[in-house]
């Protein structure tokens, strides 16, 4: 028993004190980093390239809609590139032969846009991304509460995201069903094979495994942090909008993902082990009667995956909300309007996302008692979601708005969301649903919300705190560059979708609908005019990448460590901010949104000045750690 | 919260029995499982609610929620509530007289 | 730079960290477990068989829930050492907990296994004929003519697994106990001939070779005679289809010739009529050659029956689940209906479900068009297997996990007790917590799976 032994000699390699007394090396300071701000870093650089990623997925598919059977343009100069070239020949040879893209290719590149996109992309941008960087430094803490089950979150983020990239790769491709990845035919799709560990449907899940239990670390780690590591003085009535908004989101993040892994590991015993969790007796095959035991449900699936999928929307719009709550007040000198009822109202939003998720699935023939039930919870759901959007737009009311790219981002957030909102309610309703379901009406619908909503408001949050990051600016002229044809070609892409989507155009068609000219030919047009939307909003981020590529290291300097005279506490660290944060113990004294004060010197009170009017003493005052 | 070692002391024989007492329900809840009590939606229903009670001596005694802080008992609550949404919702989505022919089936039809 | 509250509480929240962090994590897998739980009623309620109860082995699944139990009250014992500063109250029951862990482990491998090695035949008329299948495995038995390879896919190891000689060329091939494995030729030693009459084997260099020949001549395949007369044991989980002519691998590979036999060899434990139209006219009766079989089921039914109407006056023994389990789902306890008679009168042992019992089963073949579908008890043989197996691989996970935690702390941060308790008691706090909800777990898998 040699425990009983240890003397006092050894405990100064206690695992929980010994990494503030040496400093770390270049790998451990920058790679496998717990610094929270080093974390919120890498996943948002790694969240930009996955929206990059998607978005080229998504080039690829307009192109075959637009001009079915027309061989991809810049083949020929891929395929002449050292290195790269004789994999871009194997692989167009197996799935665009000549060039033409084909039905596989594109059901893989919807199935596989769609999942980047919200899993790979937004998520890790707009929650870990900005949670990770911002929300610590705004209720004044020295890190995450676990620092390690930190870096853990990312690294498995990272696994899954790059067993998805390699699933490209694998002889039956990446998955082709749809980011919904309903069974049957998911499981189905590559069933019988030699292998079915090598098949893209099947890495789909296993990456799906790693990126929920990366959620998972995650919103427990914000949690946690939200609740314990808040400064003297930051009462929860005194934290920003943007750190209540990212406790709701842990929220959903924590009990709305489990259901998805229970449907992930049944799907995926389905496939490996020959189970039938998702298989109906009797299921036929390409003619054959499948050697299975039968006895599931499809319908299980669904509500698993939605059970996760509805709340999962809110946990792309809640931090979007949340960058604009920061970004409108500060820009517009104005305190936030209504902020108590905006905290409520997330709050309900964030409780109301479990019970509506069966909007999704009144095709599959459910009862009117339960279809009446969605209806209702679903309409309920717009209420909350309307007062935030109001708030931020009162907001506006009688400020000095400065007009910088964040605010212009911001600004056009609003009305964009403002759409993707109003046309989702016709889709409450079950009568109008069963006809505008799969149509590109709903893509429509949810793009507005997701891609000039959200992706707007994440633009917005990298022009806010760019400074604060690195210690530059970036460049205002290219920011307006990117915003205003960004602004125009988003609404030339999603605009026309709701009059396709209204004709009935559906989104799995690979030829845009050609095959069925004697009924789409008056329409055909727009397919053509979206592509080029699509086109032109990707020349629109050129300048995006530009600018924050030569910003790292050219842009000009801020003087400041407040530059854009804000209120929140992330602004009174050094930039950029060191390990550990704050020089001082930050204390908090007021309220997030004190802009305009009437009787104060400035246009604004931070809420770490303690010398200005109005500064209460702080409410708790918890006692600095120290069992020693 | 019983922290001090008094206190702590003092609970410890409580554990024992808590201990006995579920090796005892274990042993009731196979015994009841072989008894034909009708219908086997009765068996079901008496099954499960001991294995409940079980539960919630091991939630209450061994996991301390008898004198737990408020924010513990949000969060368990809150995901409890969850739960049962998803527990209801799935099952009678699809089937809305379930609710009915489940009070049937244990308690026989009036 | 040092994270708060580790070890004390913060004053407002009354709560160190890793409290909060176990108990979301709790919550989250509360929404995990009770997802899986979802889906359990939702299979359930939904299954179109017989739902299978006592089918475990509830001595078993009753002794790991005691284990378990145990470990729980050990864990909190381990948490008041610490509490009361009681280094070997600590540290005993921290051990114990770890080794209830294990312990817990090796009974549910032993669990598992004997699932593994049991196997079900659902018959063309429903019937179920469960039992254990001879070493090699229930195998379709062709004699090969010819070999086409498939060079998109091909793959000789994955079928040449399966090459053996053509039956009676190997003599002695059955003996008492059911046919002996066949004896697999290696790779390497089985010669083809191309259609050039060209010799070769499909060992890896000349497969390779005979690929790019392939390749450089456009043709996608190729097809091989064997030099001597060669069979294929297959295994059907390897094979897209087979006819009497042809079997079809699973990596493209297609073998004509002719079928010699796809008969199943199963050592029959039990008999399960309830499926069937009509349990009289079942297929089981023409496949067991002893008409003693049948008399040995009918006479166990009337006696169930007349239990039946005892106890139940005036119900339809045909809306009991009870009575038809009991009555159509005949359980055999010997190899002759002789034997089984005597094993009958004499009752079943307390451990004669035991893995390590030993058993004489009738021995039947089983023709292969008679068969509907077979599978051993895996998640394949029906729902209940797969979410059995599925949740409690789950709980498995959990178990090793929080055996492996509770052994880190027990290894690296006993020493504390000395220098940091009250943080020793924090971590040993945590881990019991997340120890507790494992066992509560099991609490509602052990009747919902092994008992209801």
């Amino acid at each position: 028993m040699s425990a009983t032994t240890t003397t006092h000699d050894h405990a100064h390699d206690d695992p929980a004190h010994d990494h503030a007394h040496h400093e770390p090396g270049w790998l451990y300071k920058y790679i496998f980093s717990t610094d929270h701000k080093v974390i919120g870093v890498q996943y948002g650089l790694s969240g930009l390239l996955f929206l990059l990623f998607g978005f080229f997925l998504m080039m690829v598919m307009r192109w075959t809609i637009a001009y079915p059977g027309v061989p991809l343009p810049g083949i020929e100069f891929l395929s002449g590139l050292p290195v790269i070239g004789d994999v871009v020949v194997h692989w167009t040879e197996r799935w665009a032969p000549g060039g033409i893209v084909s039905p596989d290719l594109y059901n893989m590149f919807g199935a596989m846009h769609g999942t980047i996109m919200v899993f790979m992309g937004i998520v890790p941008l707009g929650f870990a991304a900005f949670g990770n960087y911002v929300m610590p430094l705004q209720i004044g803490a020295i890190d995450m509460a676990f620092p390690k089950l930190n870096a853990w979150s990312f690294w498995l983020f990272f696994i899954g995201g790059m067993l998805m990239m390699a699933s490209f790769f694998l002889p039956t491709g990446a998955a082709q069903t749809g980011w919904t990845n309903y069974s049957p035919l998911a499981t189905t799709t590559h069933y019988i094979v030699k292998n079915t560990w090598l098949t893209g449907q099947t890495w789909w899940l296993a990456a799906m495994v790693f990126v929920i239990s990366s959620s998972l670390l995650g919103s427990v780690n914000f949690i946690t942090t939200l609740l314990n590591l808040r400064a003297r003085g930051m009462t929860f009535f005194r934290l920003p909008f943007f750190c209540w908004a990212m406790l709701v989101t842990s929220f959903l993040l924590l009990l709305a993902f489990p259901p998805l892994e229970v449907a992930a590991i049944l799907q995926l015993f389905d496939r490996v082990f020959g189970s039938s969790f998702f298989l109906p007796s009797g299921l036929i095959q390409g003619g054959k009667l499948l050697d299975i035991s039968g006895g599931g449900s499809p319908l299980l699936y669904q509500h698993l995956f939605w059970f996760l999928a509805h709340p999962e929307v809110y946990v792309l719009i809640l931090p979007a909300f949340a960058i604009i709550s920061d970004v409108i007040p500060c820009n517009a000198r104005r305190p936030l309007w209504g902020y108590k009822m905006m905290v409520y109202s997330a709050l309900t939003l964030g409780f109301l996302s479990f019970l509506v998720w069966a909007h999704h699935m009144y095709l599959t023939g459910m009862g009117t008692t339960m279809a009446t039930y969605f209806q209702i919870t679903t309409v309920l759901i717009s209420v909350p979601s309307v007062i935030l959007l109001t708030c931020l737009m009162i907001s506006l009311w009688g400020g000095s708005i400065r007009f910088n790219t964040q605010m212009l981002f911001a600004t056009a957030f609003l009305p964009m969301f403002g759409i993707g909102g109003l046309t989702g309610l016709p889709l409450a309703f079950s009568f109008i649903d069963l006809h505008l379901h799969d149509t590109y009406y709903v893509i429509g619908h949810f793009h507005y919300v997701v891609a000039p909503g959200t992706i707007f408001a994440l633009f917005a949050g990298v022009y806010h705190w760019f400074p604060k990051v690195t210690g530059r600016f970036m460049n205002d002229t290219l920011g307006k560059f990117h915003f205003w044809p960004s602004l125009l070609f988003m609404n030339v892409i999603f605009g026309p979708m709701f009059v396709q989507g209204f004709s009935g155009f559906h989104r799995r068609w690979y030829d845009g609908g050609k095959a069925f000219e004697a009924t789409t030919k008056d329409l055909l047009w727009t397919n053509e005019l979206i592509s080029f939307g699509a086109w032109g909003l990707a020349l629109a981020q050129v300048f995006f990448i530009v600018n924050l590529w030569l910003s790292i290291k050219g842009g000009k300097k801020v003087t400041n460590d407040n530059p854009w005279d804000a209120t929140t506490l992330e602004w009174c660290t050094p930039t950029p901010p060191g390990h550990g944060n704050f020089i001082t113990e930050p204390v908090t004294y007021r309220g997030p949104y004190e802009y305009s004060v009437p009787g104060h010197a400035t246009d604004f009170t931070p809420q770490f000045d303690g010398q200005a009017s109005g500064a209460s003493a702080p409410a708790t005052a918890p006692a600095v750690a120290s069992h020693h | 919260m019983a922290n001090s070692p008094e206190e702590v002391a003092k609970h410890v024989k409580t554990y024992l029995k808590v201990g006995a007492a579920l090796l005892f329900l274990t042993a009731v809840t196979v015994w009841l499982s072989y008894v034909d009590f009708g219908t086997h939606s009765r068996n079901m229903a008496i099954g499960l609610t001991v294995a409940t009670f079980k539960t919630s001596l091991v939630v209450l005694i061994f996991m301390h929620m008898n004198h737990e802080r408020p924010l513990i008992y949000k969060f368990m609550l809150f995901s409890m509530l969850l739960l049962g949404v998803m527990f209801t919702l799935f099952v009678f989505v699809h089937d809305d007289g379930l609710i009915m022919r489940g009070y049937q089936a244990v308690f026989g039809k009036h | 730079m040092e994270i708060p509250y580790t070890v004390t509480a913060r004053p407002d929240t009354g709560l160190w960290n890793a409290k909060i962090g176990v108990w979301l994590f709790l919550a989250s897998e509360v929404m995990l477990f009770g997802g899986l739980f979802s889906s359990y009623i939702f299979l359930r309620l939904g299954a179109d068989y017989f739902w299978p109860i006592h089918e475990l082995n509830v001595k078993m699944g009753c002794f790991n829930t005691a284990v378990l139990i145990g470990s729980s009250v050990t864990i909190v014992m381990a948490w008041a050492g610490v509490k009361m500063r009681n280094y070997k109250m600590y540290f005993w029951n921290l051990l114990i907990t770890i080794l209830c862990a294990f312990l817990f482990l090796t009974v549910k491998f032993f669990e598992y296994k004997s699932k593994i090695e049991h196997y079900g035949v659902v018959l063309k008329d429903g019937t179920i004929l469960l039992g254990h299948q001879p070493e090699e495995g229930y195998r379709y038995k062709f004699n090969a003519d010819s070999v086409t390879l498939n060079f998109k896919e091909a793959d000789p190891p994955y079928f040449m697994r399966f090459a053996t000689k053509p039956a009676g060329e190997h003599g002695g091939a059955h003996d008492e106990h059911g046919s002996a494995p066949a004896e697999i030729l290696p790779i390497e030693t089985v010669k083809f001939k191309t259609e050039s009459g060209k010799e070769t084997t499909l060992a890896p260099a000349d497969f390779q070779a005979l690929k790019s020949e392939a390749k450089a001549a456009k043709k996608d395949s190729l097809k091989l005679t064997p030099v001597q007369p060669l069979a294929f044991h297959a295994k059907p989980s390897k094979l897209a289809s087979h006819s009497e002519k042809s079997l079809a691998f699973l990596d493209g590979t297609l073998i004509e010739g002719k079928l010699v036999s796809d008969k199943m060899e199963l050592h029959v434990d039990v008999i399960d009529t309830r499926a069937a139209p009509d349990a009289d006219k079942s297929m089981a009766w023409a496949i067991f050659k002893d008409a003693g079989w049948k008399k040995a089921f009918d006479e166990s039914r009337e006696e169930h029956l007349k239990k039946f109407n005892e106890t139940h006056p005036g119900q339809d023994p045909m809306k009991s689940d009870h009575y038809l389990r009991e009555a159509l789902r005949f359980e055999v306890h010997g190899e002759t209906p002789a034997a089984h008679e005597a094993k009958h009168k004499e009752g079943v042992g307390f451990f004669d479900d035991m893995p390590w019992a030993e058993h004489h089963y009738p021995t039947v073949e089983i023709e292969g068009k008679d068969i509907q579908r077979w599978s051993n008890f895996l998640p394949k043989w029906n729902t209940y297997y797969a979410i059995y197996f599925t949740i409690t691989g789950l709980h498995g996970a959990h178990v090793l996990a929080g055996a492996l935690v509770m052994l880190y702390f027990l290894v690296f941060n006993s020493r504390w007790f000395k220098t940091d308790p009250e943080h020793l008691a924090n971590r040993v706090e945590t881990g019991g917590l997340f120890w507790h909800f494992v066992d509560l777990v099991w609490i509602f898998l052990f009747p919902l799976l092994y008992l209801l």
